[in-house]
């Protein structure tokens, strides 16, 4: 297989357009993550991809080979789903050979199948549990290894870690990720946990209202947003409008230095991270008056809430990270590397000047 | 004092609330009223079974097994032996089970696809459901009865539009003589047991899509699409995921059915042959009909009473067999 390939995929429910025309390339043995807040259209393109959606328009291509038109239980493509959908009547056992069953391999071979499974994935002496017995964080390890038992060519997983508390998320983002490098299958996850995407993510695909904000790697989304929706979505940052001006953008009276690439008197929205500002004394541009209006402490990072000529601003220290230690109520000065602002065309302001 | 000591204290200090008035009085009032209304006609039955029919006049009460030995043996055994009424029990449970079976299994696809409508589909389809439940059997029948009726009905229609002789020119007719759905000049359809079963199908089949409704609409959609992804056809996920997961209530609305089934009266009279008449006809026939036999209806009465038990606690066996398979 030489990984899969949507191409102007749109799905439309009565007038509402879910999926409006992605063209996406999942690399073979890669992990994708789809990221989005819900209602963004992930589950239904993990659907289609699934075969349990038809696409309204568009296709499929698997390596090479059009899969628009296949139904999904023709296509081999092994789904964990959200609610994880074992089968009650059956035994752990019975659960992840199921497939093998019902394709027709012999006892012995489904028996095997079932045993090293439930090995990989650490349950073997649950085999003959009911699945009302399981835990959470179990149920879903039977539901990787009954997906895993047709020897999917596409490993898709809708939401998988949801139904788990915090704690067991953290620790199944990183089984899950380890379980899928060592068997190298091609995996795509819908998530709308951005920490779950970057955590486990060769890729992200970023999406909002049916359409593909940003595709890359974790570093790339979250460094080098595209566009505001995916700054503002994948991690956290301080947002101010503005307009272009020559070196630099003006946000109400307050020239920053920058190297916003629009013409001169565009409206823009600003953002920086929180960790990416800094309450220093270190020469430099775009330096702002501030005062500490709340700290919070939250063990490995301390958060400083400042009020600010631009507005309300967040900035993160790390610990161990240094800086100097404020309280509320200190005046200071809070510095924004020019590099560290990113700048997006802001289409709203846009509209509204029109 | 502790707590504890203090709370039980308390507790004994507090008159009490409420004297021997109407609520302890209520329950008991109540068991009994539901033992007068349910228990004593069903004890009045079986004492009655055992009573004698007196020749020329009604029955008196006594205690003899003449009415059983009648209904399992025949009154002249060991004389003559006859099986007849033993027959009639054997048609009630025919026509019950098939009924009961057809009704289900066709209201089953119904009733998944409308689990799978819009809120507002489904909601008009049960209140549709449930009004139909509100005709009488004597409706029901009665316009069954005209829409197989050989002059104005069906085989009117069959004639009319030249199907009859169709059926004829393809060799089916006589398939249809040989299941006695057919008269040497057109199709008939009374009576029939064909006309029987399926008009007390539809007597019961509003109830089957109600019972069903609950159970299939709880079914985990996702279930049967992993069953998709993991390669299992339409047929398949209905064999090993939709029909595993609603055996109980399945299993449960055909017993239900069936036991209701098996008082069926007014559809067996019109549409089936006299000589294949149920055991519920014949309890009429000897309560209140010409034989004016009371001890032999009500043995007729409990014994049947018995057969619907024996069937439910079969029933309930098998289902604890399947279930521990």
């Amino acid at each position: 297989m030489s990984g899969l390939v949507l191409k102007g995929i749109s799905k439309s429910f009565g007038g509402t357009r879910a999926v409006d025309r992605v063209n996406l390339t999942f690399a073979e043995g890669q992990l994708t993550a789809l990221l989005g807040p819900s209602g963004c259209g992930k589950t239904t393109l993990l659907r289609m991809i699934a075969g349990l959606e038809a696409p309204s328009s568009g296709s499929l291509m698997l390596g090479g080979r059009d899969i628009t038109g296949l139904p999904a239980h023709k296509r081999k493509f092994g789904m964990v789903f959200q609610s994880f959908a074992l089968f009650p009547h059956l035994s752990v056992r019975d659960n992840v050979a199921y497939s093998l069953h019902i394709s027709g391999a012999s006892r012995t071979e489904a028996a095997e199948t079932a045993k090293r499974l439930l090995d990989l994935v650490q349950l073997s002496a649950f085999g003959d549990r009911r699945i009302g017995e399981l835990s959470g964080g179990q149920r879903q390890r039977v539901a990787i290894a009954r997906a895993l038992a047709q020897e999917p060519e596409v490993f898709l997983l809708d939401e998988p870690m949801s139904a788990l508390d915090a704690k067991l998320r953290e620790e199944m983002q990183v089984e899950l990720r380890l379980l899928q490098q060592r068997l190298g299958i091609t995996t795509i996850v819908v998530t709308h946990d951005q920490r779950e995407a970057m955590t486990m993510a060769d890729s992200i695909v970023v999406m909002s209202n049916g359409v593909v904000e940003q595709v890359g790697s974790p570093q790339d989304i979250y460094h080098r947003p595209d566009n505001a929706f995916v700054a503002d979505f994948i991690g956290k940052a301080n947002f101010y409008d503005g307009v272009t001006v020559p070196g630099g953008i003006r946000i109400g009276a307050t020239r920053l230095a920058a190297s916003p690439h629009f013409v001169n008197g565009s409206p823009v929205r600003v953002a920086i991270r929180p960790e990416r500002a800094c309450l220093d004394d270190e020469p430099g541009e775009n330096r702002l008056k501030a005062k500490v209006t709340f700290v919070r402490d939250l063990g490995p990072i301390r958060e400083y809430h400042l009020e600010t000529v631009l507005g309300p601003m967040v900035v993160e220290y790390a610990l161990g990270e240094g800086g100097k230690s404020f309280v509320i109520g200190d005046e200071t000065e809070v510095r924004l590397p020019p590099e560290a602002l990113h700048v997006f065309p802001d289409p709203q302001a846009a509209v509204a000047a029109e | 004092m502790t707590a504890v000591e203090r709370i039980e204290a308390d507790t004994a200090q507090r008159p009490a609330r409420e004297g021997p008035g109407l609520r302890r009085i209520l329950p008991w009032f109540l068991t009994g009223l539901i033992t007068l209304l349910c228990v004593v006609p069903f004890l009045l039955v079986i004492a009655i079974s055992f009573g004698r029919k007196i020749e020329g006049a009604a029955w008196t009460w006594d205690f003899t097994l003449a009415n059983y030995q009648r209904f399992f043996v025949g009154a002249l055994w060991p004389d003559d032996v006859t099986f007849l009424y033993l027959q009639q029990l054997g048609f009630s449970f025919w026509y019950a089970v098939i009924a009961s079976l057809l009704a289900v299994l066709t209201a089953l696809p119904f009733t998944l696809l409308l689990t799978r409508l819009s809120r507002r589909a489904q909601a008009a389809w049960l209140v549709f459901i449930l009004s139909s439940l509100s005709l009488s059997e004597v409706f029901i029948v009665m316009g069954w009865d005209i829409l197989l009726s050989n002059n104005s009905g069906l085989p009117a229609l069959f004639k009319s539009t030249g199907l009859t002789l169709w059926l004829k020119d393809v060799g089916w007719f006589q398939t249809l003589r040989d299941w006695g759905l057919a008269s040497p000049r057109n199709v008939k359809f009374k009576t029939s047991q064909f006309a029987t079963i399926l008009t007390m199908s539809y007597l019961v089949w509003p109830y089957a899509v109600i019972l069903l409704y609950p159970a299939l609409s709880r079914l985990d959609r996702s279930q049967s699409e992993a069953a998709r992804t993991m390669g299992a056809g339409g047929w398949t996920v209905a064999r090993t995921v939709i029909l595993p997961a609603i055996r109980l209530p399945l299993f449960g609305s055909t017993l239900l059915l069936f036991v209701f089934l098996l008082g069926t009266y007014v559809a067996v009279t019109v549409f089936a042959a006299p000589a294949q008449h149920t055991t519920a006809v014949a309890i009429y026939t000897n309560i209140r009909g010409a034989n004016l036999n009371a001890p032999f209806g009500a043995t007729q009465a409990v014994i049947l009473l018995i057969s619907a038990g024996l069937c439910l606690g079969l029933g309930h066996r098998l289902n604890k067999w399947a279930e521990a398979r």
